[in-house]
């Protein structure tokens, strides 16, 4: 396929991972402020997930500046209007490629956030209801790619973008919740809505049968194979479609990115059999690196960028 | 009037051929459709209306217009009531643009090679020489099959008494085919079951027809040659277009920066790396296509794709420099080139043309400038014209001192006014003007034209505008079968 259209496809996929996974963060802990974190610091959530350059840097007061600003800004460049924005010009550009279903499930996810009503849920009703219309809009778009989509190498692309965001985000939320708990009391809540904003917490009440212990916690966001936003378990999905792309790779590129995803989940096993809790501020700044030079890889070695 | 719950405001304009009344009465041809709407209400049309604005919405059949950085987009207006054509015009049709065609591409081979038509003074050979759409590039060079215009589209109006004029031959990159088909599509949502009832021609094989073509003409002798449709990218007006019929045809839609030129043969940039490509539809203009030997700015073209082209290697359609034919003041020649190669009699009538680098003509013109338009020679889009009836004198002052700085660049032609249709506007049926592009495919086998084409509207009460740059509209056409 076109390097063009993969690239295209790759970051279509990487803008939507990331709006599926904030508005789930913000869905949590908008929640999380009305009922049971009374003191929420949205300052702090806008500083991670926000614009941190110090020109753009922006102050909130109240709980729906930090919405309106998250999602519905248009010019911010981290909000999730710009990434549904960015999703839709992404697919644009390779409408021919992608299914008619699917550039249409992706038109709907950008006129349902252009829409009035949606701003004014989240400025002026229940934010939490405009948050469910949105992500109904993302599992429409990954139910269409599954039932409509062809498993050929667009398709691969398009995963290969999915579960590289999705570990980011993962890596990105979880040392999110670590700096909230540093200001906290009580520890153990984060970690509950940790497991919440990764849609995790029926999972562990089940697997673990425990009343939340950090390290279990971190066990199952780290290095639970079953967790599909588990850190191992998205290294295993990279390695699993990217392995598809063998017959359509030169060998030399299929064999250098194959190597940087190994040493990947290698290193993650390596972390594990270390000391959890302890660890994890040595294994998000390694894995994002590695992140970083996977994906400067993948644009030269496949997306024809130099 | 008959069907008055819906005809009660349907006043033909006089000196306009209506399309669907005659005098107060009914062409045969719409009865039909008129009387599956009797059980309708004006609310339900409304609906339809409504129904027509949505899907074009949610199918993301729409233009951007960019500001501010988010785009806004904008439906293509379109009018839910069909336009409809007899077998017996359309047969007229069919025959008087194949007829014509075949005419602009001896014309082509000609003046690229012999220029016969030049040295036996059928056209002036000035009139070749200040086109600015004559490739001197193309001197020559022998193109696959001596087709020059695989792809056309023929505007075409109706005068007062019905006959059919060609308007513009656009030969270069027409556009307007996807709305053909997407306003098939829309038809069938919003009046079921009256497309068989009617028994109006499919649309649907333009694609599979086009690709045919395409591949046909690949000069590689491989089983499963490589087509690509080169679009200029999404700022494009048109690139809901080249998605749609790249979908269609299931070719690759690429960039100029898709596609590289190596050893005079092009290759199309793929994640397995280089593949060669045979066939190029490209919606990108001539002089865009190639920085080494057209515009050494755009950067839309491939570097090198001429001479890839000359070489043999790569087919590009339609042929570069074909724009000489469908130049506005090479247009009043057709009737000549059909006499002259073809020795018929022209089919379709030409609008009469004047020449303002022509003394005489430019008189003329000026001496009744209210029933007469002017436009550029290379204009497109509706831009650029002067439309005598409808300007101020001192909007025909200025105008006459731009023909005067540049005359070969302006003709004129006297007002025709367009033949009007049905259309369901501000909760009423009312009469609006309209032109019709059909679509001619020209491949090794023959010339073919699905049955049908773009209808444009002037949505605007008494407009004679029918581009969609300036107020137009568009809706489904039906040749009956």
């Amino acid at each position: 396929m076109l390097s063009r259209v993969a690239d295209s496809v790759f970051w279509m996929a990487r803008y939507l991972e990331r709006t599926d996974n904030i508005l789930r963060l913000l869905r949590t802990d908008y929640i999380a402020a009305q009922d049971e974190l009374l003191d929420y610091d949205w300052q702090l959530l806008i500083d991670t997930f926000g614009d941190d350059t110090p020109e753009n840097k922006l102050t909130v007061s109240s709980y729906r500046e930090a919405l309106q600003h998250l999602v519905l800004h248009r010019q911010h460049d981290y909000s999730i209007f710009t990434n549904i924005v960015r999703v839709r010009e992404n697919a644009r550009s390779v409408q021919d490629y992608i299914t008619k279903e699917l550039w249409q499930s992706l038109n709907d996810f950008f006129h349902t956030i252009r829409n009035p009503e949606t701003e004014n849920l989240i400025l002026h009703n229940d934010p939490v209801t405009a948050l469910d219309i949105l992500l109904r809009e993302s599992i429409i778009f990954y139910g269409t790619v599954d039932t409509t989509m062809s498993r050929g190498e667009g398709y691969t692309f398009l995963n290969l973008g999915k579960y590289i965001e999705r570990c980011l985000q993962t890596l990105d939320i979880l040392e999110f919740k670590r700096k909230q708990m540093v200001k906290a009391e009580n520890e153990a809540v984060h970690w509950k809505y940790l497991l919440y904003a990764l849609s995790g917490y029926e999972f562990h009440t089940k697997a673990y049968r425990n009343s939340l212990h950090d390290k279990e916690v971190i066990h199952q966001v780290l290095y639970n194979a079953q967790f599909p936003h588990s850190v191992i378990y998205s290294l295993a999905q990279m390695d699993r479609y990217f392995q598809r792309l063998e017959d359509f790779s030169q060998p030399e590129h299929f064999k250098e990115i194959n190597n940087i995803i190994k040493m990947m989940a290698e290193s993650v096993q390596t972390y594990q059999k270390k000391e959890y809790v302890a660890v994890i501020d040595q294994l998000i700044p390694d894995l994002r690196l590695q992140f970083a030079n996977l994906n400067q890889r993948l644009s030269t070695l496949y997306f024809g960028n130099s | 009037m008959p069907f008055s719950k819906f005809l009660a405001n349907y006043h033909e304009s006089p000196h306009t051929w209506d399309e669907m009344c005659a005098h107060g009465e009914i062409r045969a041809h719409y009865k039909l459709f008129l009387e599956s709407l009797e059980k309708a209400s004006m609310v339900d049309l409304i609906h339809k209306d409504d129904l027509a604005k949505k899907l074009f919405m949610s199918q993301g059949i729409t233009f951007t217009v960019y500001s501010d950085g988010e785009g806004i987009e904008k439906i293509f207006p379109f009018d839910i009531i069909p336009r409809i054509i007899t077998a017996v015009e359309w047969t007229h049709i069919e025959a008087g643009i194949k007829q014509r065609l075949r005419a602009l591409n001896l014309f082509l081979k000609d003046i690229y090679h012999e220029q016969a038509i030049v040295k036996d003074k059928i056209i002036p050979a000035s009139m070749i020489q200040s086109c600015p759409y004559f490739l001197k590039e193309m001197v020559g060079v022998d193109v696959p099959f001596d087709i020059y215009t695989h792809i056309s589209g023929i505007d075409l109006i109706r005068d007062s008494d019905g006959s059919y004029y060609v308007l513009e031959d656009n030969l270069r990159t027409p556009s307007g085919v996807s709305y053909m088909l997407e306003n098939r599509n829309m038809t069938y949502r919003l009046f079921p079951g009256l497309l068989p009832k009617n028994n109006v021609r499919s649309v649907k094989d333009y694609p599979d027809l086009l690709l045919k073509n395409l591949l046909a003409l690949s000069n590689r002798q491989v089983s499963n040659p490589t087509v690509v449709l080169l679009t200029p990218g999404i700022f494009n007006s048109a690139y809901f277009e080249h998605t749609t019929l790249a979908r269609l045809m299931g070719v690759e839609l690429v960039e100029g920066k898709d596609l590289v030129v190596h050893d005079f043969k092009v290759y199309m940039k793929t994640t397995a790396g280089l593949k060669q490509v045979d066939v190029i539809y490209r919606r990108v203009d001539d002089e865009f296509l190639d920085p080494l030997v057209f515009n050494p700015t755009s950067m839309l073209g491939v570097s090198g794709l001429y001479y890839a082209y000359r070489k043999g290697n790569v087919s590009i359609i339609n042929a570069p420099g074909n724009g000489v034919a469908d130049d506005k003041a090479v247009y009043t020649f057709v009737p000549a080139m059909i006499k002259y190669y073809l020795k018929e009699e022209p089919i379709l009538k030409t609008v009469p043309t004047y020449y303002m680098d022509n003394r005489e003509h430019f008189d003329h013109v000026f001496g009744q400038i209210r029933k007469m338009v002017i436009k550029k020679t290379n204009g497109s889009g509706g831009y650029g014209m002067l439309m005598g009836h409808a300007s101020s004198d001192q909007e025909i002052e200025d105008y006459k001192v731009e023909v005067q700085k540049d005359p070969r660049q302006f003709i004129a032609q006297p007002m025709i006014q367009l033949s009007s249709v049905p259309c369901f506007i501000d909760g009423k049926i009312q009469p609006r003007h309209v032109d019709l592009r059909p679509f001619a495919l020209y491949g090794p086998s023959g010339i073919e034209i699905v049955p049908g084409g773009l209808t444009r509207v002037a949505l605007k009460e008494g407009s004679l505008v029918v581009n969609s740059s300036q107020g137009g509209g568009s809706k489904d056409t039906w040749v009956l079968g």
